[in-house]
């Protein structure tokens, strides 16, 4: 039977009615046919390729346009941007508020991209904050969360935890080459920071949809840092206690908030963890395949018990 | 030839469907309830990110096992009687899918999809292994015969996919048909028309089985197959992509037409510049979301490619342009959608009618969010380890100037 077979059995049993039959008969057929989720992807690669092109000129030819014709245009970009947003943006609400329309968002993420290569371009050129220049990525990041909160824009909110995770030094092409104790520890605070800073916002209920993007971003910083502290040669016990803290803490987030994602951090990030450590004194083949296979099966036998009592929705 | 009974997966899209239309208040509570206690389906599944763990788990399961078999079972065995293990290997996983389909009811559940697909990897490394490992055929005759394996890799593609309902293992059999031509011919240009050759016929034969199917369960699986076809046709036709796949490197303005006949370098120019179009159209005819990507990757694909085919000089504003174009053509578009009477011009709107749209532009504004400014701009300057040296503009913009 297939949904319009449904949908007109519904109607002829009263369950709903012909007005809504029609309406969701039309929404099965496709029609109308929403544009929606293309017209945002659209608008996003289009912004996306435009400030790359934007960035690889300024990058190219600033030697020979110089300051004034490149700063200009920049800051009239920029002007213009910030200056559409806040002249269209709808009164400002603690809880989540749509876009007054399809082009605001994206015009938000220009300038936020453009003020990027701008201030870059400004602290190469002129070095306005030396001696201090992280501190110009610091105040872009909190320019940044101020436009997210002010706006509403998880695009915006992406790219200042991201510039506040650059703060804290960390890039992700960075991560294979900078392993070090130091850089761990730092990679550590950003994400408690974060995290915490994501959970507190959202008990005092400033834009509660968030937490998500905070969470995701400060669990997988964490695991990762962990994780290599655990793989070191030496000292590895306090690692491996901070790795089992965070997978519990990890599960027990994603089994009572029913975001799945936390649970499978848990279980990966956690198993190769432990697999790491136990492996590392298993000199025989066959042992260590013996490992894997059965662990392998608790595994599976651990989260097939796990999806069924919990997470049974596809 | 299914897997699983067409009542369940009705049953699962119309869940779908209810559950997209209550959280969009198509529907009351009271409605929904009722409507959803209709649509019960027998099948056992989970969420996405425990089906991909599920998923993994098995993988290392079934290859621990199988080396395990080989390091203690038969430790020395040649390498034919190691491809006849693991085409009984092969057997064993795909018997195992169809016990967890079957017995266990699983659906999309990570643990089958593994197992079906570990048996097309058992099958072809075991033909390989069990009818050329000893090397006994010259290699003219080898190569020929050694194309039973791609050729049996992508039938048993195309079988799990229809089977168990697999977008990927179509994807796979797509990819067995480009490795396949590798033995038929060394040419190059050979190659991609047959390729290109294989995949229309593919094509030809859903748009043919696909208006039957319109408004079932199935209709989602022809959609990604004809969409896949569709983008595997323009990759195989742009001769520019397989440069920058072979070569992996497109920042050279070198044109490759010296690889190619000319005659069908410029053919294969022309074809780029009418595929999108054709797709584009194919898509808003069938309302056909995939398609109509495949059509819009494809053009920007084509813009993308359209100097180094002609060999022109680049330059660093063309993304500038590229966007401005983009922009412009969302812009336009929906200017005109919402110009229309209730926002609907010949059946299609600009406005969300999906709760699921806003749940993939949701999730893709946090990932692309973060990762966009590091495509933009490069890295900041490594002088510090702790902070970046405070070279960066934040957002990934540097002072690299």
């Amino acid at each position: 039977m297939t949904i319009l077979n449904r949908l007109e059995q519904w109607r002829d049993q009263g369950v709903i009615s012909p007005e809504q039959h029609a309406r969701l008969e039309g929404l099965s057929r496709g029609e109308p046919f929403s544009l929606f989720l293309e017209l945002n992807v659209l608008l996003y690669a289009g912004v996306l390729a435009f400030v790359a092109g934007l960035g690889w000129t300024v990058n190219t030819w600033s030697q020979q346009l110089g300051d004034i014709l490149i700063l200009v245009p920049l800051s009239a970009l920029l002007a213009a941007s910030f200056w559409y947003c806040f002249s269209r943006a709808p009164v400002w609400s603690p809880a989540e508020t749509s876009s007054p329309n399809l082009l605001f968002d994206y015009v938000l993420y220009l300038g936020c991209l453009t003020w990027s290569v701008e201030l870059a371009y400004v602290e190469s050129r002129f070095h306005v904050l030396s001696g201090q220049s992280d501190l110009s990525v610091l105040v872009t990041a909190g320019l940044f969360f101020f436009l997210a909160y002010r706006f509403d824009n998880r695009f915006v909110l992406s790219l200042a935890l991201s510039s506040l995770a650059g703060w804290f030094g960390l890039t992700i092409s960075h991560w294979p080459s900078h392993q070090d104790d130091v850089y761990r520890q730092y990679a550590i605070l950003y994400s408690l920071l974060t995290g915490a800073a994501g959970i507190a916002l959202e008990r005092c209920g400033l834009k509660r949809h968030f937490l998500g993007s905070y969470l995701n971003i400060a669990a997988n910083v964490l695991f990762w840092a962990v994780l290599s502290g655990v793989f070191d040669q030496q000292g590895y016990g306090v690692w491996l206690l901070a790795l089992l803290a965070a997978c519990g803490g990890s599960l027990a987030w994603g089994l009572t908030r029913r975001q799945f994602s936390f649970v499978a951090y848990a279980a990966l990030y956690g198993y190769i963890g432990i697999s790491a450590i136990l492996v590392r004194d298993i000199h025989s083949f066959t042992a260590g395949l013996s490992y894997f296979l059965f662990t392998g099966i608790a595994m599976v036998v651990i989260l097939v018990q796990i999806a069924r009592r919990f997470g049974k929705e596809a | 030839m299914r897997a699983y009974s067409a009542s369940g997966e009705e049953a699962l899209r119309a869940r779908h469907l209810l559950k997209d239309w209550a959280g969009e208040g198509l529907l009351t509570e009271a409605q929904y309830q009722r409507m959803e206690q209709e649509t019960v389906c027998e099948f056992r599944r989970t969420n996405i990110f425990l089906r991909l763990v599920l998923f993994l788990f098995t993988l290392l399961i079934v290859a621990a096992a199988v080396a395990l078999f080989f390091v203690v079972v038969v430790p020395n065995s040649v390498r034919q009687n190691s491809g006849i293990l693991l085409l009984v290997f092969a057997v064993v996983c795909y018997g195992a899918a169809e016990a967890a389909v079957s017995q266990a009811r699983l659906y999309r559940y990570g643990i089958e999809e593994a197992l079906a697909l570990c048996s097309i990897g058992f099958l072809c490394a075991g033909m390989w292994g069990a009818f050329f490992g000893n090397g006994i055929l010259d290699s003219r005759t080898s190569n020929r015969a050694e194309s039973l394996v791609p050729a049996a890799g992508a039938i048993a593609s195309l079988w799990i996919s229809r089977r168990f309902g697999l977008p990927y293992a179509f994807l796979a059999a797509m990819i067995f048909a480009v490795w396949l031509t590798v033995y038929w011919t060394s040419s190059s240009s050979a190659q991609h028309v047959i390729v290109a050759a294989f995949y229309a016929a593919a094509l030809v034969s859903i748009v043919a089985i696909r208006p039957r199917h319109r408004m079932t369960y199935l209709n989602q699986e022809y959609s990604i197959a004809e969409a896949l076809l569709w983008l595997g046709i323009y990759v195989a036709i742009n001769l520019q992509l397989s440069s920058f796949t072979q070569h992996g490197d497109w920042r050279s303005n070198a044109p490759i037409i010296g690889e190619f006949p000319i005659p069908f370098y410029w053919a294969t120019f022309v074809l780029i510049w009418c595929l999108p179009p054709v797709v584009l159209a194919r898509g808003l005819q069938q309302k056909d979301r995939l398609v109509i990507a495949v059509g819009a990757i494809a053009a920007v694909l084509t813009l993308a490619t359209n100097k180094l085919y002609l060999g022109w000089q680049r330059h660093t504003w063309d993304p500038m342009l590229l966007g401005v174009l983009l922009t412009g053509i969302a812009l336009l578009v929906r200017r005109r959608l919402d110009a229309a009477p209730d926002g609907v011009l010949r059946g299609f709107t600009a406005q969300r009618l999906s709760g699921n749209d806003k749940r993939w532009l949701n999730a893709g504004s946090s990932v692309f969010g973060v990762a966009a400014p590091q495509v933009i701009a490069a890295s900041p300057q490594p002088d510090s380890p702790l902070f970046g040296g405070g070279d960066s503009g934040g957002g990934g913009a540097t002072s690299d100037f």
